[in-house]
C-alpha cells in the first residue's frame, strides 16, 4: 500500500509563499491529501483533533442535549464536494435573503435559492422527515422549525 | 594548600539543592562536586527512557529513592505512535529491583507497564510508597491487587488516564487492614465497579487521605457516604453525577459537601445534571483547581458555578462554556493561572460555534496571572492573538488548536502568521507553543527569531517549505522538543541542522516530506542520535527517495535500543541500502 498520506499539498516547495486565497484553501481541503479523514468524507479521524483517547470516546458516545437556553438554532452547512462543513446559527438571520447573503460570503461564491441549473450554487435543506428540499418554498418561520441541515449543491448537476 | 571543601560540607550544602536542573549544573562544576552530588541525589528524572540505560542510572545514583520515567513521545497521546513501539517499564524495574531496592517512588508516563512489572515492584521494594502511572497501559487490575497486598507503607496509588484491563473491582479488597498510610488514591480511569464496602473500609482507616479520585461507576449515593468518612479531603474526583436521588439523599449529600472544609481541587463530575450543580456551591470559594472537562453542562449553569470560584487558579472546561461563560470567568476568577477549553464534539464541525477567539481575549484581559492556555475552537483571528499577546506578556504556555486545518483568519482570510508573531514577540518567557490554522513559512521565521525561550513546539498542517524547519532549528535556542505532523518540508533543513538535534531531547515528524535517504544520511552523520523510522506500511524495497511515514529522533547515551518492533527501522538494524526490515509478502 502506497504511503499516500505523507505528501502535503505543498510538497513541490514553492518558497515564494504568496498568501493563499480562501478558495485555494478550500481546494486544498477538498483534495484532502493530508487531512486525516481522507477515507470517508466526514468520519471522525482517530488522530485529529489532538485530544486524548478518553475524551474522544466520551465525545463519541455523548448525547449532547441540543436544547439551549437561548433561542439559537445551529445547523450544519456543507458545500457539495468539500469535506469540512460549517455550523450556522439560523436564528441570527431575518429571512432567506440574509441567509443567502451570509452563505455566499462564507463560501465565497454566489448561493441562490431556486431550481438547480448549470451556473449557480443552489441551497437545499434536509427537513425533519429526512427529505431534501429546495430552500425558499415555505415561509421562513416554518423553515426554521423543520430544517435540520443545509447543503449547497454544485452547479451542473441534473 | 588544599582549598577544596570537605565532602561532608559539600553534602550538607547540596542537601539544600532541590531542583534537578540545579543539581545537573552542580554536577558539571568539577569531579568532586560530581561525585558528591551523585551520592546525594534522591529524586531522579529520566525524561526519555531510551536516552540512558537503567544500569547507568542505578550506578550513578546509589541513593535514589524516587524515579520518574517517560517513554513514548507526546504524539502517542493522539494515536500517532503505533502499538508495540516501545517504552517498556520492565527493564527499569528489573534493574532497580537488583541495584536500588530502597526505591520508594516510581512515576511513569506513557510507558508500557505489565502485571509482571507491578508484581516485581511489590516483591522487590520493601519501602515502596508511591506509584503514579500517567497514560500508561499493559496492566490489569490483578497487577493492582499485587501492589495493594504487598506494599505495607503505600502512600500514593494514582492511575491517571491509563488503559487498564479491568478484571473486576476486587483489587481494592487486597489492601490489608493494617494499611493506614494512604494519602492519595486515583482510580478514575478504571471501568468497572469497585465494591463500595471495600472502598469505605479503606477510606475510614486512612486518616491521612488527602486525595481521592473515584471512577465513573461510583454512584452519587456512595459519594455521600465516602465524603462523610473523609471530610479532610483536599482533592476530590467524583464518580458519575447523574443518578436520581430523593430529596433526603440530596440534602444529605449537600451537607457532606459543606463539611469539606479543606477541599481545593474538584474533578470527575461525569454527566452532571444541572439540578445537582448547586450541591457544589459550598466548596466553590475554596477551590483552586476545577476540572469540568467531562461535565456536559451548558453555559448558564457553568456561569452559576464559576462565578462563585473566586480563588480558582486552574480551570479545565468544555467549549460549552462559550464566550459568554468565559467573560464570567474573566470577571470572577481573578487568580486564574491555567485555562484549558476542550471541544465538545470529536468532529471538526461539531464544535460549539458560540465559543470563538473572543472568549480567550476576555480572559487574557482580565486575569493578570494567566500563564498557561490550551484552547480548542473552530477559528481564530490575528487581531485576537495580537490582543492576547498585548494583554498577557507573561504567558508561558500557549496551545491553540484551530480545529479546521488550514483555517485562515476568519475576518481577513489572511494566514495567522502575524498573530503568532505577536505571541512570540510579546510573550518573552514563552516556553511552550502549539500553533494551528493557516500558516506560511513566515510564521516560523517569526518563531525562530523571537522564540528564544521556547522549549517545546507542536505544529500540524502548516508551512510551505523547508524554510519552515530551518527557521525553527536555527533560531530557537532553547528548543528541546519539536513535534510536527503533516507539514511539507523535506530533507535539506533536517540535514543542514543536524547538529542542533543533539542539543534537543527529541524531534518527531509524521506525514512530512522526509525521504528514507535523508534518514540514512542523518543516522550516519550523527551517531549520538537514534533515528527511528516508523513505518507500518513499508514498501518491499525502499528507495532513497521514498518518503517515510514517521520519524522519531532523539539523543541517547544508550546507543540503539534492543526492543524495536518490526515496523521501526534504524541504521543499526539495516545499514544496507534499500531493503526494508519487513520485506515479506
Amino acid at each position: 500500500m502506497e504511503n499516500s498520506n505523507s505528501y502535503s499539498p505543498y510538497s513541490s516547495s514553492s518558497v515564494d509563499s504568496t498568501k493563499p486565497s480562501p478558495s485555494e484553501s478550500s481546494v486544498n481541503l477538498s483534495l484532502s491529501l493530508t487531512f486525516p479523514s481522507t477515507s470517508s468524507q466526514r468520519e471522525t479521524s482517530q488522530d485529529w483533533p489532538p485530544i486524548k483517547p478518553r475524551l474522544r470516546d466520551t465525545l463519541k458516545s455523548l448525547c449532547l442535549r441540543q436544547r439551549r437556553y437561548n433561542t439559537a438554532l445551529f445547523v450544519k452547512v456543507y458545500m457539495e464536494g468539500v469535506p469540512i462543513g460549517r455550523k450556522l446559527d439560523l436564528s441570527t438571520f431575518s429571512g432567506y435573503e440574509s441567509l443567502l447573503e451570509n452563505l455566499s460570503h462564507m463560501f465565497d461564491t454566489s448561493v441562490i435559492c431556486g431550481n438547480r441549473d448549470r451556473k449557480h450554487h443552489v441551497l437545499t435543506y434536509q427537513d425533519k422527515d429526512g427529505d431534501w428540499m429546495m430552500v425558499g418554498d415555505i415561509p421562513w418561520d416554518m423553515f426554521l422549525e423543520t430544517v435540520r441541515r443545509l447543503k449547497i449543491t454544485r452547479p451542473e448537476r441534473c | 594548600m588544599d582549598l577544596r571543601l570537605p565532602s561532608k560540607v559539600l553534602e550538607h550544602i547540596f542537601s539544600f539543592v532541590d531542583s534537578n536542573e540545579d543539581r545537573n549544573s552542580v554536577s558539571l562544576v568539577c569531579k568532586s562536586w560530581f561525585e558528591t552530588e551523585r551520592l546525594t541525589r534522591k529524586r531522579v528524572f529520566v525524561r526519555n527512557c531510551y536516552a540512558v540505560t537503567p544500569a547507568a542510572v542505578a550506578r550513578r545514583f546509589p541513593e535514589m529513592r524516587s524515579l520518574t520515567l517517560k517513554g513514548k513521545p507526546h504524539f502517542a497521546d493522539y494515536n500517532l505512535v503505533p502499538d508495540g513501539w516501545g517504552g517498556y517499564a520492565w527493564p527499569w524495574i528489573e534493574a532497580m529491583a537488583e541495584k536500588s531496592p530502597a526505591l520508594e517512588e516510581l512515576r511513569l508516563k506513557r510507558m508500557v507497564v505489565t502485571d509482571e512489572c507491578l508484581e516485581k515492584i511489590a516483591a522487590s521494594f520493601k519501602e515502596f510508597k508511591a506509584l503514579v502511572l500517567t497514560s500508561c497501559e499493559g496492566f490489569s487490575t490483578d497487577g493492582l491487587a499485587a501492589i495493594a497486598v504487598a506494599c505495607r507503607n503505600l502512600r500514593e496509588l494514582e492511575l491517571r488516564e491509563c488503559i487498564v484491563e479491568d478484571l473486576g473491582g476486587d483489587w481494592l479488597s487486597y489492601f490489608p487492614e493494617t494499611l493506614t498510610s494512604l494519602v492519595s488514591l486515583d482510580f478514575s480511569c478504571l471501568d468497572s465497579e469497585v465494591k463500595l464496602s471495600d472502598l469505605e473500609l479503606l477510606v475510614s482507616r486512612s486518616p491521612n487521605l488527602k486525595s481521592l479520585k473515584l471512577n465513573r461507576d461510583v454512584s452519587l449515593d456512595a459519594l455521600g457516604s465516602l465524603l462523610r468518612l473523609a471530610p479532610q479531603l483536599v482533592e476530590l474526583g467524583t464518580g458519575s453525577f447523574s443518578d436520581k436521588l430523593d430529596q433526603e439523599a440530596v440534602s444529605k449529600l449537600s451537607q457532606a459537601f459543606t463539611e469539606l472544609k479543606e477541599l481545593k481541587s474538584l474533578s470527575g463530575l461525569w454527566d452532571v445534571l444541572p439540578e445537582y450543580i448547586p450541591l457544589l456551591y459550598s466548596v466553590c470559594p475554596g477551590l483552586t483547581s476545577l476540572n469540568l472537562s467531562y461535565a456536559t453542562v451548558q453555559m448558564p449553569d457553568l456561569v452559576e458555578l464559576l462565578s462563585r470560584c473566586s480563588n480558582l487558579q486552574k480551570l479545565w472546561v468544555m467549549d460549552l462554556i462559550e464566550d459568554k461563560g468565559l467573560e464570567a470567568v474573566a470577571s470572577s476568577c481573578k487568580e486564574l493561572r491555567e485555562l484549558r477549553v476542550f471541544p465538545s464534539g470529536a468532529d471538526v464541525d461539531e464544535t460549539n460555534v458560540a465559543l470563538t477567539e473572543q472568549g480567550l481575549v476576555s480572559v487574557s484581559e482580565a486575569c493578570p496571572n494567566l500563564e498557561s492556555v490550551l484552547y480548542f475552537c473552530a477559528q481564530f483571528t490575528n487581531e485576537a492573538l495580537v490582543t492576547i499577546a498585548r494583554n498577557r506578556p507573561n504567558l508561558k504556555c500557549v496551545r491553540l488548536c484551530v480545529m479546521e486545518p488550514f483555517a485562515p483568519d476568519h475576518k481577513t482570510q489572511q494566514p495567522l502568521d502575524e498573530g503568532f508573531k505577536a505571541i512570540v514577540e510579546g510573550c518573552k518567557g514563552l516556553q511552550r507553543l502549539s500553533v494551528s490554522g493557516l500558516l506560511t513559512d513566515k510564521a516560523f521565521e517569526y518563531i525562530g527569531t523571537h522564540g528564544k525561550k521556547l522549549r517545546m513546539l507542536s505544529i500540524a498542517f502548516a508551512g510551505d517549505s523547508d524554510l519552515m524547519l530551518h527557521h525553527l532549528l536555527s533560531g530557537c535556542e532553547s528548543l528541546n522538543k519539536l513535534e510536527i505532523r503533516d507539514c511539507p518540508f523535506g530533507d535539506t533543513a533536517l540535514l543542514e541542522n543536524a547538529a542542533k538535534l543533539e542539543t534537543m531531547r527529541s524531534l518527531w515528524m509524521s506525514s512530512c516530506g522526509v525521504s528514507f535517504g535523508a534518514c540514512k544520511l542523518l543516522s550516519q552523520k550523527m551517531p549520538k542520535l537514534n533515528v527511528e523510522v516508523i513505518d507500518e506500511h513499508p514498501l518491499k524495497t525502499r528507495p532513497d527517495s521514498s518518503p517515510v511515514e514517521k520519524i522519531y529522533i532523539y539523543r541517547t547515551l544508550a546507543g540503539p535500543r534492543l526492543d524495536m518492533p518490526e515496523f521501526v527501522w534504524t541504521i543499526h538494524k539495516n545499514p544496507e541500502i534499500g531493503v526494508s526490515n519487513l520485506a515479506i509478502e
